[in-house]
């Protein structure tokens, strides 16, 4: 168990390390913080001082050697332009994000393992259809559109949801659904499947000879077993989500996140922020990852058995 | 349900400040960093007027160079190269600080003799002339020059050189005896000045929180608080008008206009921006080196058309490098760029245009109107034969030997030619500095003669020399003066001031009122 756990560190480690020299390089080639910082043009003498000013003169190498000792030392750089530690401005943006993450991610599991489930039984009714039929809907409609209609109903023509930043629980409302659309649909037609498959086993079968009753049945034998797939779908959205999905989003309802953050420092090329921000969803998505890992361990005993 | 939502809508409302005598302002950017010294941005040009004071103030409601006491209460020249201020006595700053002569010495000479990259790349554009600051005593300081300085209150009034407490600043990092990067680095995230608003929260490009500073030396600040937060999206900004979270927007496009003057609660306010927006041409370009294919490049375009279509007519249109604002300076009938179509063509024929290619970049976004206008020129080129390509890119390409032509802008930093076509094109400026734009000593003489006249008229006439060159050799055409608008709700009277430079959000006593309060 030690040996795994220490293999999945260093796993860990060198995807993490190869994410790092990915973005250090990628930042770099994409364009100059110059002009972005120092508005309307510079002169050829201005532009060294401000170069040397971010320590850009240094080779590339040396900003790099740089990097990697500061890493090390838990020192990530100063944003070029806020100049203050990037860790103190990510860490600004990563509550508000986990917080519509996890209010996502709720609210798709209340929603979309129940809907799975009646899919499933009543598949042959016009109940499933349905159902299936809105999954297919939800799942091809962007979160985008969903938001931007969502905030022309509910706010803009019925002023009954505030559509600026997180501080009620009113304003949770339309981003969650906003967020969570796609991964109800997805997840909705994965229970479903993952229902099917284990409606048919021998087990159930058994459950209901022994005169259990239905609900019991569905539910500890049913849905037990057809967990483990859902988890790890749910699992791997998830990450996803975290990694790049609420960047629309939080734009639109001017949600103080990371998402945002990522895209306007890669904007304004405020490299040190950048590339902590993309370390950091890196780390959540691989922490992540590993507890998903866990949770299916935890679901289905013969994964826990197998892994030790 | 739809009650508790209703509630907690109107809940929401009053917590953002609908409250009497306190507003929420959701403009399209927030600041990433606060301090007036090192910032000429038009993002930031928006938060300085509220919290910090110059020495010499202005009378925003007129564009004439109307100058008014402020810091100082007279100011003198005792030689040509020396001025004396006297300083308004009893002035604190929002920490509580007494404000003196030393804090005015220590923020002025934070710029004449910058150390710190930023400030010194701000300095040398349109402080250059200005040698130091000197404490005379507690309320007397003495601004020397390098040479006889024609604009001595346009340079006294900039944003650049707002007063700031020298004890706060230097105690920020370090050794609180000296000033060093750290803490100019650290005042910008806690700024602290002596106007009527102390900004009492800041989150880097989210928020700006003014509250009334009650020791302020002038008119009372006649709001509470206001609040500015980023709202990036328009249909959002726009949105939260409607909800009463804010309750007033910035950057409302011109095609938005309508919507909102329908709705009976909210308005609009706008004004021609002192800023314009201009094509640059890269005249180092092989394609463009012949100054006949950039003139005709220039000549192609129908700014009128394109002020009608993308600007229902309310942008200004310039006929040479120049605007109102510039008072005696402005010079409306000097003729430097004109629609000329039968003309460009014959250039291009007469410079043997072989048909190359010819890319405009543009930023997707970045300025109002960009994208659209792009496209719209490249088709009036198309008119005279010149096969023209627009190229979307968010990187800025001023800078490359590749760049053919892009947009820009040219703002008015200061209501004088020098401080817009002044900055932007003067020998070893920025233009320059990106190797798009030439200049040799016969300009530089023209240059030097209209930056330090005595005489306005010598001046005029020096720069109407410039825009000769630029005419004749051009590598660059002022688009137009965009019309920039403002939404809120009707009870609020507020409106931008002619004679601010652009986007400032003033606040002040007279600027702002609530009629519901």
């Amino acid at each position: 168990m030690i040996a795994y756990i220490l293999r999945t560190l260093i796993k860990m480690c060198v995807t993490l390390f190869v994410i790092i020299t990915l973005v250090f390089f990628a930042t770099r080639l994409s364009g100059s913080p110059m002009e972005t910082f120092l508005g309307e043009g510079l002169t050829a003498e201005d532009r060294e001082l401000m170069i040397a000013y971010f320590g850009l003169d240094q080779s590339i190498w040396q900003q790099y050697l740089g990097y990697l000792r500061g890493i090390v030392e838990g020192n990530y750089g100063l944003s070029f332009l806020e100049r203050r530690p990037v860790a103190d401005i990510v860490a600004e943006r990563v509550g508000p994000s986990l917080q519509l993450l996890a209010s996502s991610v709720l609210l798709t599991v209340a929603v979309a393992i129940p809907l799975g489930v009646l899919a499933a039984l009543y598949r042959e009714s016009w109940v499933g259809s349905a159902i299936m039929a809105l999954a297919f809907v939800g799942y091809a409609v962007p979160n985008f559109v969903i938001a931007t209609f969502m905030v022309l109903v509910f706010a803009f023509m019925w002023n009954l949801l505030p559509v600026v930043g997180n501080g009620s629980w009113a304003h949770f409302i339309m981003p969650t659904i906003a967020m969570s659309g796609v991964l109800i649909a997805a997840l909705t037609r994965f229970t479903r499947n993952a229902m099917l498959d284990v409606l048919g086993q021998d087990f159930m079968r058994t459950a209901r000879a022994k005169g259990l009753p239905e609900t019991v049945v569905i539910l500890k034998h049913g849905l037990r077993n057809a967990g483990v797939t859902v988890l790890s779908v749910l699992g791997l959205q998830i990450a996803g989500l975290a990694a790049a999905g609420n960047v629309v989003v939080e734009s639109i309802f001017s949600w103080p996140g990371i998402g945002e953050l990522l895209v306007q420092s890669a904007i304004t090329r405020d490299y040190p922020v950048l590339q902590f921000g993309v370390i950091a969803v890196s780390l959540a998505v691989v922490v992540i990852n590993a507890l998903t890992d866990i949770a299916y361990a935890v679901a289905d005993p013969r994964i826990r058995l197998a892994k030790a | 349900m739809k009650a508790l939502l209703t509630t907690t809508a109107a809940l929401a409302c009053l917590a953002t400040g609908a409250l009497a005598q306190q507003i929420t302002v959701g403009a399209a950017n927030v600041s990433s960093y606060l301090d007036p010294g090192r910032d000429h941005s038009n993002v930031g040009s928006q938060f300085y007027y509220n919290t910090f004071d110059t020495l010499i103030g202005k009378n925003h409601d007129s564009i004439e160079a109307d100058w008014q006491p402020a810091l100082a209460t007279e100011w003198t020249m005792i030689d040509p190269l020396t001025m004396e201020l006297k300083l308004r006595e009893g002035v604190t700053f929002q920490n509580g600080e007494d404000m003196t002569a030393d804090d005015v010495v220590f923020s002025l000479n934070r710029m004449y003799q910058a150390t710190f990259p930023p400030y010194q790349v701000r300095s040398k554009d349109r402080l250059a002339n200005f040698a130091e600051a000197i404490k005379v005593d507690d309320y007397t300081v003495q601004v020397k020059v390098e040479r006889e300085e024609p604009l001595w209150e346009t340079l006294l009034n900039l944003q650049q050189v707002m007063i700031i407490p020298e004890d706060y600043t230097k105690a920020l990092s370090g050794d609180p005896q000296v000033a060093e990067d750290g803490d100019f680095e650290a005042f910008s995230l806690a700024p602290v000045g002596t106007g009527p608003y102390a900004v009492s929260e800041f989150v880097p490009g989210e928020k700006v929180v003014y509250t009334r500073y009650d020791g302020f030396w002038g008119d009372k600040a006649p709001l509470e608080q206001a609040t500015v937060i980023r709202i990036p999206e328009t249909a959002s900004r726009i949105t939260a008008l409607k909800t009463g979270e804010a309750d007033i927007i910035t950057n409302v496009a011109p095609d938005q206009l309508g919507l909102i003057d329908a709705d009976a609660n909210l308005k609009t306010e706008g004004s021609a921006t002192a800023l314009f927006h201009v094509m640059i041409m890269n005249v180092n370009h092989p394609a463009l080196e012949d100054p006949r294919i950039r003139r005709a490049l220039s000549l192609a375009i129908d700014r009128d058309t394109l002020n009608e279509a993308l600007w229902y007519g309310k942008a200004i249109v310039p006929s040479t490098h120049t605007m109102a604002e510039m008072g005696a300076l402005h010079q409306p009938d000097l003729v430097t760029f004109e629609y000329d179509p039968a003309e460009a063509k014959r250039l291009l024929d007469a410079a043997g245009y072989d048909g190359t290619e010819i890319t405009f970049d543009t930023d997707p976004v970045y300025y109002t109107n960009g994208l659209l206008a792009a496209q719209a020129i490249v088709e009036m080129w198309s008119e005279v034969g010149v096969k023209g390509r627009v190229n979307t890119t968010s990187t800025w390409s001023g800078s490359s030997p590749d760049l053919m032509v892009r947009n820009w802008s040219n703002p008015m930093y200061f209501a004088d030619p020098f401080g817009s076509f002044g900055v932007m094109w003067a020998p070893n400026g920025p233009s320059e500095g990106e190797g798009r734009f030439n200049t040799d000593a016969e300009y530089a003489e023209i240059w030097d003669r209209f930056r330090f006249s005595s005489d306005v008229e010598a001046r005029k006439a020096a720069y109407a020399e410039l825009m000769e060159r630029i005419k004749d050799n051009p590598p660059v055409l002022p688009l137009y003066r965009p019309y920039e608008s403002w939404a809120m709700r009707k009870g609020v009277n507020w409106a931008p001031k002619p004679g601010h430079i652009p986007y400032v959000l003033d606040f002040r006593a007279g600027s702002i009122s609530l009629a519901d309060s």
